[in-house]
């Protein structure tokens, strides 16, 4: 799960989002843009500048090390890997295509061999030629700097674990020819989702004998349509078009309209959102929150140009069922009948859509049939009192773990006080962000429920049902904080986690049927699906402007607007 | 006789002058605190303020009263999707945007709601037990430490100075956020256990403690400047001359002279607890949600200062009155303690 | 003299080792504070997170970790934990913009407070006094970034008068450098100088009912003079050692809230960053550098005490 990382995070944020509400007097701002005349007529406006205010700064541009929304932004556009998405708004965009490959793998030995052929010509920002094993070498240094989603290779890709623990100085399972540009990967057991891992920028080719270290600050050359440069941690970066992606001729991947474009770390979101409104700056990035004081603001002065876009993620509690109460199916039926999911809405300022399934709308897999906890906008509490009643648990102590961030501190409060409506004893315990999941996660807490979210990695359910797949418990850094353990439920994954991504049409209704029965088990409480704001100055052309459900904003595809 | 004519009454008693005293003479003396009391009833202003801080005090002990009589909702229980009559019409207490009502100005909602849907007159009349509490007991310990640490570096100076002037740096220089979160994070997850005693995570004890820890250096470096120019002075040279030994001298001599000071920063501290308490319950370290304190009312009002004022200004307003109350009282006591206080008594 | 000197800097060393010490330990109490389940991320495995331990060094003994990140720590060659970039040149980076707004601050809190503190004290007892004691009393109880929400919601939304946030170097600009400060140094001081005009005005009142002073006027002084020249250099005596702990505190990173809210990209803000994540590279050397700029300026405070005040002698 890509982490959005607040870098400043509950009494800072909550001061940022507070307050300036300002627009800049005498154009002196920190977020000059420069503009360039926009060619007049024409299908596509090529040139100028865009500049982008982000809250939070990228963890790092380092493709082998980032992991959040911002890095994703920046990096999915200047390092393209072997297989890519399709760079096209909603459903289309969640299709893999091939990328620095000819095409899309040839899938053999019952799933475990891919094998790609790398196009011939490519080369890296710097002039250097890319061959096929710079591929092998962003594998080791991805697993070298231990990116965050490493975990996903060392579980599926031969050879891959014994090279992280250092017991082998090469990885077996990858095989390549440089003459033929043909790349061969061994699996240790069918995996369908493996053409997204091969679509994380964190495998995409770098140069062999780029620094096995996290080089935020100089990110090495790569294959994009821009390249990064003149990176000032915490304060700015900035993208320049990259003159030779565009001779390459990738298919289905924009070489880019705009000649530059400038990011702004600007902690304050209200600051954010009144430099964009004034048109100042032009974009707020896709991974901030639009302050609540300024929702009925922008919406009414800038209707044309902003947006919330539904993103895959859900926002859950989870149930520990290896214990007291929560052990007690009837204590977590009782739950979601309690909790009214449109008071979570409220209390994030009308940002997220209310659910009770666990896959997020919009992706395959989502049911479409009614919420077995009734509708998302009532709640039971008379049932749900009866239930704990007949349960024998009244009075029964529960510690609620959360972070005290907004909007989540409030919900924490809210779901707190829902607990005690229905007769639990319930109190909260706020753990500090930087330590919330690491804590949640490890069996020394030990937690009874408390919040969680999930967003997508990659456009596949295989995904998301790591949280309730048993053969991801594990005593540290656990993702199945509710201990689900269920026959069923195994037994379905074993079959749909083979199917590839390209197939997930074909056994939609069998994940559909699957994710109806994890929310009638009450195995979490699952109240909504996150949105991320589109938001542009009136200078950029936001039709033509392509929102990527994985990777948010395409800023490869923006326009000025003319 | 003579002598004794011109004094003022209050220097005669206990004068002894041998024989020529006769007994029928002897008049009877009025102790200093009880001229400082008559001073002190005659001090309008002071009374008022004192007054209003207890009203004040007086108000928040009776929140359960207001909870239930009148606006018959506790302080903790969340309406995030109720609504309520205003002017015959149903409003949602919180709009479908998280933006929540104004003062309504009758029993139930009086200064309005909280995002949560919680009433803002009862929170604040609970929070203010709660503020209360911390802002005194972490101001007494910062007092009374702190006057202490810093009578004691600034009267034997030397390596004692030395050793505690430099820890007071240290505590100092140390970011209270810090250990507030290492605090904190630990708490939430076991409580304290020292020796005998227990301490639950979310008590009171924490914060009041941290905070007042914190603020020591700030009382006590003033303090040891003031003392190191007070040892010098005459009448603690005339103390060594009479062999008062150094406590006594500490105590009897130099500490009065520190009454104006101590007077001057207790309230200024109980106001700096309450709101550093604010910013140490965001990290675990203060008072838990959904608890309220006049601290927590303000950060979470922040973000919606420009549509809803009141959330701010309600909690904000109600610190300022307590410590105005305090401030001017515990200057009319000073001021009435002081024998040659004669320029404030001209009113 | 260079007695003292010598002194004041071994007992900086001692504090130096004592502060770096401590925060380091203080890491360790907090639960789950193991820096390698941060930095593996959510996603991670006991794998990955043995393999960072490896890497990093976390697996080693404790005071093996202290004497390795000292090391750094002296050399300068420490890098963060959540970032990996350099430190101290990250410290060096935002350092202008504190010290432009700590500076700045820091001598319109001290004028103003000293000014305020006095008018009142003269004109104690009467209307201006007490309107003065309120001002006074609601400055402190006024959080600093409640008031920059509202000047800026002020006099930035209602009247485009002053720029929004950022800080521009006073090498580059100095006109804009004195226009983006001016709200962030009105914020800052605004609650020092209602504490200090409140403790001004007490030692004031104090210092003349003395009898040097009934004796200076009696010798024909004017009262300017008086004022001047005796009252106030003995009042000001607790006031210095407070301004030395704010200024030193402002510098040393205490001002996180005005940086963020303003956006300086300071000390503060890198401060506060760090703390958030329990980086402990940045928080050790920020907590450090803290320390030392305490410390020094306590010193100076220890000798301005003898310049104000003759009879106090230093021996320490």
């Amino acid at each position: 799960m890509k982490r959005p990382i607040r870098r400043i995070s509950g009494l800072l944020g909550c001061v940022a989002a507070a307050a300036v509400l300002a627009a800049c007097s005498n154009g002196a701002s920190s977020n000059a843009t420069g503009a360039s005349q926009p060619a007049s007529g024409g299908a596509s406006v090529n040139g100028g500048t865009a500049t982008i205010d982000m809250a939070s700064a990228p963890d790092s541009l380092d493709p082998q090390y980032g992991y959040t929304i911002e890095s994703g932004e920046a990096d999915w556009i200047t390092y393209t890997p072997l297989l890519t998405y399709a760079h096209a708004n909603g459903e289309a965009g969640t299709q893999v295509i091939p990328g620095l490959a000819t095409a899309l793998p040839v899938v053999s030995n019952g799933g475990k061999t891919y094998t790609l052929t790398l196009r011939s010509g490519l080369k890296f920002s710097n002039g250097a030629p890319v061959v096929a094993s710079d591929f092998t070498y962003a594998v080791e240094r991805m697993l070298r700097l231990n990116w965050g989603g490493d975990s996903f290779f060392t579980q599926t890709v031969a050879g891959a674990s014994a090279y992280l623990n250092g017991k082998a100085s090469s990885i077996s399972g990858i095989t390549t020819d440089n003459s033929t540009g043909r790349i061969t990967i061994q699996l240790t057991a069918a995996y369908g989702a493996f053409d997204n891992l091969l679509a994380f920028p964190a495998v995409a080719p770098v140069p062999a004998g780029t620094a096995m270290t996290n080089l935020p600050t100089d990110p090495p050359p790569g294959v994009g349509a821009y390249v990064i440069k003149d990176v000032i941690p915490n304060q700015s970066f900035e993208l320049v078009k990259n003159p030779l992606f565009a001779g390459f001729h990738i298919p289905g991947i924009p070489a880019g309209h705009l000649s530059t474009i400038k990011v702004d770390i600007v902690t304050n979101t209200t600051t954010e959102a009144e430099e964009v409104l004034d048109n100042q700056a032009d974009n707020f990035d896709a991974g901030d929150t639009i302050p609540t004081a300024l929702t009925s603001q922008i919406t009414s002065q800038a209707g044309s140009r902003f947006s919330l876009q539904p993103v895959e993620t859900t926002y859950y509690f989870f149930l520990n069922q290896s214990k007291a109460p929560f052990n007690n199916k009837l204590a977590r039926e009782a739950v979601n009948l309690a909790v009214d999911r449109e008071a979570f809405d409220r209390l994030a300022g009308g940002t997220i859509n209310p659910g009770c399934y666990l896959l997020a709308t919009g992706l395959v897999g989502h049911p479409t049939k009614a919420c077995p906890w009734g509708t998302l906008n009532s709640a039971n509490v008379a049932q749900a009192k009866s239930l704990i009643k007949q349960a024998g648990l009244v009075g029964a102590p529960v510690t609620v773990y959360g972070e005290q961030v907004a909007p989540v501190e409030q919900w924490v409060e809210y779901y707190t006080g829902v607990l005690n409506s229905i007769g639990l004893k319930a109190t909260i315990k706020f753990v500090d962000g930087s330590t919330y999941f690491p804590t949640v996660g490890s069996k020394t807490a030990d937690p009874q429920t408390g919040y969680s979210a999930w967003s997508e990695d990659f456009p596949n359910p295989v995904d998301f049902y790591l949280l309730v797949d048993a053969n991801s418990i594990q005593p540290v850094g656990n993702r199945d904080r509710s201990y689900v353990d269920d026959p069923h439920i195994q037994s379905e994954l074993a079959k749909l986690d083979l199917v590839p991504t390209s197939q997930l049409q074909s056994v939609a209704s069998q994940w559909s049927a699957l994710d109806y029965y994890v929310a009638s088990q009450a195995d979490e409480v699952v109240f909504g699906y996150g949105t991320a704001p589109k938001f542009f100055s009136n200078r950029i052309n936001p039709s033509t402007a392509v929102f990527s459900p994985i990777w948010y904003n395409d800023w490869s595809t923006w326009q000025l607007s003319s | 006789m003579a002598l004794n004519q011109g004094l003022p009454r209050a220097d005669r008693a206990g004068l002894l002058l041998g024989d020529d005293l006769v007994a029928d003479e002897v008049i009877p003396g009025i102790s200093p605190y009880r001229l400082a009391a008559r001073r002190l009833r005659r001090d309008r202003t002071a009374l008022g303020f004192g007054c209003l801080f207890l009203l004040i005090v007086a108000a928040c002990l009776l929140a359960p009263v207001y909870s239930h009589d009148v606006a018959g909702i506790g302080p903790n229980v969340n309406n995030v999707t109720g609504t309520i009559q205003v002017n015959g019409r149903s409003v949602n207490v919180v709009s479908l945007q998280g933006i929540p009502i104004g003062p309504t100005w009758h029993a139930r909602y009086f200064f309005g709601a909280d995002t949560l849907g919680r009433d803002v007159a009862v929170r604040l009349l609970y929070g203010g037990r709660t503020s209360l509490a911390i802002g005194f007991m972490a101001a007494a310990i910062t007092m009374i430490f702190g006057v202490a640490v810093g009578l004691v570096a600034g009267y034997y100076r030397g390596v004692v100075d030395g050793v505690l002037a430099r820890l007071l740096d240290i505590i100092w220089a140390y970011p209270a956020v810090l250990l507030g979160v290492a605090i904190g994070t630990s708490l939430a997850l076991g409580g304290l256990k020292i020796g005998p005693l227990t301490i639950q995570g979310n008590s009171i004890f924490i914060p009041a403690f941290l905070i007042g820890f914190v603020y020591i250096p700030y009382v006590a470096k003033p303090i040891r400047g003031q003392v190191l120019a007070l040892r010098e002075r005459e009448f603690v040279d005339a103390a060594r001359g009479l062999a008062c030994g150094n406590v006594r001298i500490m105590v009897r001599e130099i500490l009065p002279n520190l009454s104006s000071t101590i007077v001057v920063f207790f309230p200024l501290i109980v106001a700096g607890a309450i709101l550093l308490e604010a910013s140490l319950s965001f990290l675990g370290a203060g008072v838990q949600p959904p608890n309220a304190s006049w601290g927590t009312m303000i950060q979470e009002g922040l973000p919606l200062l420009t549509t809803s004022p009141q959330l701010v200004l309600v909690p904000g307003g109600m610190l300022v009155l307590t410590v105005l109350g305090i401030n001017v009282f515990g200057e009319g006591v000073r001021d009435a303690l002081d024998p040659k206080s004669t320029i404030r008594l001209g009113r | 003299m260079t007695r003292f000197i010598v002194r004041r800097t071994m007992q900086m060393v001692a504090v130096l080792f004592c502060t770096s010490v401590f925060t380091f330990l203080i890491f360790q109490v907090i639960p789950n504070g193991n820096p390698a389940l941060r930095l593996a991320g959510q996603t991670a495995t006991p794998q990955t997170i043995a393999a960072i331990e490896r890497q990093w060094g976390f697996n080693k003994p404790i005071y093996v970790q202290y004497l390795d990140t000292m090391q750094k720590v002296l050399t300068g060659s420490v890098i963060s934990y959540s970032q990996q970039i350099n430190v101290l040149a990250e410290i060096r980076r935002g350092l202008p913009a504190t010290i432009s707004l700590a500076g700045g601050a820091a001598v319109i809190w001290l004028l103003a407070g000293v000014a305020l503190g006095t008018l009142s004290a003269l004109r104690a007892g009467r209307f201006s006094d007490r309107a003065l004691a309120v001002l006074s009393l609601v400055g402190i109880s006024t959080p600093s970034f409640v008031l920059a929400t509202a000047l800026l919601y002020l006099l930035a939304y209602k009247v485009h008068v002053f720029p929004l946030s950022g800080y521009v170097p006073l090498t580059q600009s100095p006109w804009q450098w004195f226009l983006h400060l001016v709200l962030p140094w009105f914020c800052l001081s605004f609650i020092y100088v209602g504490f200090y005009s409140r403790v001004l005005r007490s030692n004031m009142l104090d210092t003349l009912r003395e009898d040097y002073v009934r004796t200076a006027t009696a010798k024909g002084l004017s009262r300017r003079r008086v004022i001047v020249g005796h009252v106030l250099r003995a009042s000001l005596i607790p006031l210095i050692s407070l301004w030395g702990l704010d200024f030193a505190g402002v510098i040393g990173g205490g001002a996180i809230l005005v940086e963020v809210v303003f956006n300086l990209n300071g000390v503060g803000q890198y401060a506060a960053e760090s703390i958030q994540t329990l980086d402990v590279p940045p928080v050790l050397v920020i907590v450090m550098y803290g320390a030392f700029l305490v410390v020094v300026l306590s010193a100076i405070i220890d000798v301005l005490y003898v310049v104000l005040d003759p009879r106090v002698r230093l021996n320490a």
